[in-house]
C-alpha cells in the first residue's frame, strides 16, 4: 500500500484534485472517514490522506507517508537538509508564493542584505539587545541570514499575521511568504532587493525515510507513470535504501 | 569521547584529581571559584551572540514556555553575574565545570565536556594581564603533567588597527572588523574594495520628502533622526570608497600568514612597509607577548602565529592563543583563550571593563597524558 496526503482545504486542494483530473486520477472520498481518507478510481494500492500542509511535510519527514504534496517553503523549513530525507519529485506550477526579508518602508536607507547587516549591527550596538526578525520560517532565516553574514538578530516565532508585527512593535524585520506582495505594502513593508530567500510551488515529494515495501515501490511506479513522470521514478528508487 | 560521555570510576577519579591540582594552583595566584548553574536563560546566550550560535547549543522549553539553554560555557554566566553583583575589579575567578555543545555535522563528538579555567575581570593593565593569564595557562598544564604542547597565537586586535590605518569611511571599517573572524568574506570585502564600489548620494532634504512620503510605514525601532543620519553617511562614503590595490594585496597576504612567530613578526614588518602601514603599537605588544612566553621557556619557534585566527567566536577583541598536543589520534586542542574587552558591556556594565580568561579541555588533557 502506497500512502498519499494531499492538503485536506484551500485553494491547494482545489489545485491539486485539478492537477490530479487532467492526468486521468479521480479522487473518490472513502465512504464513512469523515473526509479524511480518499482514493483514485483503479487505483487500490494508494491510499489518499487528506492532511493539513504543515502536517504533510512533517510527515513526510518522519516517514509516516511516502508521498505528499505541500508547499516547498514547508518541506525546506522541515528539512534544511534534504539529502537522506526527502525527494522533491516534482514542482507542480500552482501555489506560487516568495518567502522574502520585509522591512518597513520608512527604511528608506536600507534595500539590501547589506544595509540589514549594518543596521543590525548598529542596533546591536546602540540598544544592547538584538534587532528582532518575527517569522514562522526559522530555519529558513536562520540560514539565509548566515549566507548574508548577518548574526546580530534574533528570532521572534510568529504563528499568524507576521507583517503586523513592526507595526505592533513585537519585531522590526520579518520573513514572511508572499504572493502578490499587496498584504506587506498595505503593512508599510518592503521586500529587500537581495532578499527573496525561497521562491516556493507546490511540490509532489517523496519521503525517504517511509517504509518502501515491493507493493509500495510497485503503486508508486504505477502513480508516476500514469502522471506521465516516468523517469522520476528511476530518480526516486535510485535513493531509497536497497 | 563518545556523543553521550559515561564516566566510570577510574574516568571519575582521574578528572577530580587534576580538578583539584587545577583548583589549587588557581586559588593560589588568587583565582576564587564559582560555578552558575547549568541550565540559563537562552537569552543570556542569544543576546550576546546572536541567532549563530543556535547551532551550537542546546535549547529547550520550561513548562511555562520560557525558553532556556544549558550553558556553550561558564564565561558569558561568570562575567555576566560580575556585572549584576556590581562586583569590584580588577576580579579573578576560577571554574571547573561541564560545559553543553552541539556539534554540527559531528553527530559522533561529545555532547558534553568539563572545562577548568579563569577570568580576569578589570585589570586596567593589559599587557600584564596577558602575561598573568599565559603564565597561569601553561603552569596549569605543566601541574597536570603535561610536558609537550605547542601554541597558536593571534591578535584580533591587529586587524582593527590596520583596518583603522586606511583612509576608508568609518561604517567600511567597522564593516570589515566586525567580520574579521569570518574567513574568506573579508578578504572578498576587501578585494571589491580595491575595485571601488559605487553608491550616489542623497540630499538631506531628498532624505526628508522620501521620509515624508513614508509617514504611514512603521518606524519599526528607529528614529528618523538615525535614518537620515546613516543615509547620509552612507552618501558621503561614496566618494571615499577606494582602497589602494597595494594596500589590499598587502592586507590580503598578512591575513593569509600562518607560521612560526618570529618568522611571522618579520614578514608582518616587510608587508607593512611595503603598504606604508605603520602599526609598531601592536607589534609591539605581541614582541611582549612573545617575550613573555620567552621567559615562562616557550621559545618563539614552537609558537605559531595566525594572523586570521579562524576562532569561531565574535566575542573576542584582542589576544586569542590556543594550545595543542597530540592524544592517540593525533593534534587536538587543550586549552584556549583571548581577551573579550566588550564583553562585559554587553552583559550590561556602565563603563568598559577589560577582561581576559582562558578555559582547559580537562578530558582531552587526560588523553594526551594517556597516549604518552
Amino acid at each position: 500500500m502506497l500512502t498519499l496526503a494531499i492538503p485536506s482545504k484551500g485553494r491547494l486542494k482545489d489545485n491539486c484534485n485539478a492537477w490530479f483530473a487532467e492526468r486521468g486520477l479521480v479522487l473518490e472520498q472513502t465512504v464513512g472517514a469523515r473526509g479524511y481518507r480518499a482514493s483514485f478510481a483503479g487505483f487500490p494500492d494508494i491510499e489518499v490522506m487528506l492532511l493539513s500542509a504543515g502536517e504533510i511535510a512533517s510527515s513526510l519527514l518522519t516517514g509516516d507517508i511516502h508521498l505528499g504534496i505541500t508547499g516547498e517553503d514547508l518541506l525546506r523549513e522541515e528539512a534544511p537538509e534534504l539529502t537522506g530525507r526527502m525527494h522533491l519529485i516534482k514542482g507542480l506550477g500552482f501555489g506560487f508564493a516568495d518567502v522574502v526579508v520585509a522591512v518597513s518602508r520608512y527604511w528608506i536607507d536600507v534595500s539590501t542584505m547589506a544595509d540589514l547587516d549594518d543596521v543590525c549591527a548598529g542596533y546591536a550596538h546602540r540598544h544592547r539587545r538584538r534587532l528582532r526578525v518575527a517569522t514562522k520560517y526559522a530555519q529558513l532565516t536562520r540560514s539565509f541570514f548566515a549566507q548574508a553574514r548577518i548574526a546580530d538578530y534574533r528570532i521572534v516565532p510568529s504563528a499568524g499575521a507576521t507583517e503586523g508585527a513592526p507595526a505592533a512593535g513585537t519585531a522590526e524585520v520579518i520573513v514572511d511568504i508572499t504572493t502578490t506582495g499587496a498584504t506587506l505594502r498595505d503593512n508599510g513593508l518592503k521586500v529587500l532587493e537581495d532578499g527573496v530567500i525561497l521562491k516556493s510551488q507546490a511540490q509532489l515529494a517523496a519521503s525517504i525515510t517511509a517504509d518502501w515495501d515491493a507493493s509500495s515501490r510497485a503503486a508508486c511506479e504505477k502513480l508516476l507513470a500514469q502522471l506521465k513522470e516516468a523517469p522520476a521514478w528511476t530518480a526516486l528508487a535510485a535513493q531509497l535504501p536497497a | 569521547m563518545p556523543a553521550f560521555p559515561y564516566y566510570n570510576t577510574q574516568a571519575i577519579a582521574a578528572l577530580n584529581d587534576q580538578a583539584v591540582a587545577l583548583l589549587k594552583l588557581f586559588a593560589e595566584r588568587g583565582y576564587v571559584r564559582e560555578e552558575p548553574s547549568m541550565l540559563q536563560p537562552a537569552e543570556i546566550f542569544l543576546d550576546r551572540s546572536g541567532e549563530e550560535i543556535r547551532r551550537r547549543t542546546f535549547t529547550l522549553m520550561d513548562p511555562s514556555g520560557r525558553e532556556l539553554a544549558l550553558r556553550p560555557d561558564l564565561t558569558i554566566p561568570i562575567c555576566r553575574e560580575a556585572v549584576l553583583s556590581k562586583r569590584s575589579f580588577p576580579a579573578r575567578v576560577s571554574y571547573n565545570g561541564l560545559v553543553f555543545r552541539h556539534q554540527p555535522g559531528e553527530p559522533q563528538r561529545p555532547t558534553q565536556f568539563f572545562q577548568a579555567g579563569v577570568e580576569l575581570l578589570g585589570l586596567e593593565d593589559r599587557a600584564a594581564g596577558e602575561r598573568e593569564i599565559l603564565s597561569l595557562v601553561i603552569a596549569a598544564l605543566r601541574a597536570a603533567g603535561l610536558k609537550d604542547f605547542s601554541l597558536r597565537i593571534g591578535d584580533v586586535a591587529l586587524f582593527g588597527a590596520l583596518v583603522d590605518s586606511l583612509s576608508l569611511p568609518k561604517q567600511w571599517r567597522w564593516r570589515l572588523k566586525r567580520h574579521f573572524w569570518r574567513a574568506g568574506y573579508v578578504e572578498n570585502l576587501i578585494q571589491w574594495l580595491a575595485q571601488g564600489g559605487s553608491h550616489k548620494a542623497p540630499t538631506r532634504a531628498e532624505l526628508e520628502a522620501a521620509l515624508d512620503s513614508e509617514t504611514e510605514a512603521p518606524s519599526a525601532g528607529r528614529s528618523r533622526d538615525e535614518i537620515i543620519a546613516r543615509a547620509l553617511d552612507r552618501g558621503a562614503e561614496a566618494a571615499a570608497l577606494h582602497l589602494d590595490p597595494k594596500v589590499s594585496s598587502a592586507i590580503i597576504k598578512l591575513l593569509d600568514i600562518s607560521a612560526p612567530a618570529d618568522r611571522a613578526m618579520l614578514e608582518i614588518r616587510a608587508l607593512l612597509k611595503t603598504a606604508g602601514i605603520q602599526l609598531e603599537a601592536q607589534l609591539a605588544a605581541m614582541d611582549a607577548r612573545l617575550a613573555a612566553l620567552k621567559s615562562l621557556g616557550v621559545e618563539p619557534g614552537q609558537v605559531q602565529f595566525a594572523a586570521h585566527f579562524g576562532r569561531n567566536m565574535e566575542y573576542y577583541t584582542g589576544l586569542v592563543f590556543e594550545l595543542w598536543a597530540r592524544d592517540r589520534e593525533g593534534p587536538v586542542q587543550i586549552a584556549g583563550g583571548g581577551r573579550y574587552d566588550t564583553l562585559l558591556e554587553t552583559l550590561g556594565a556602565k563603563q568598559p571593563v577589560s577582561a581576559i580568561g582562558c578555559a582547559i579541555r580537562t578530558e582531552r588533557v587526560l588523553a594526551v597524558k594517556g597516549a604518552a
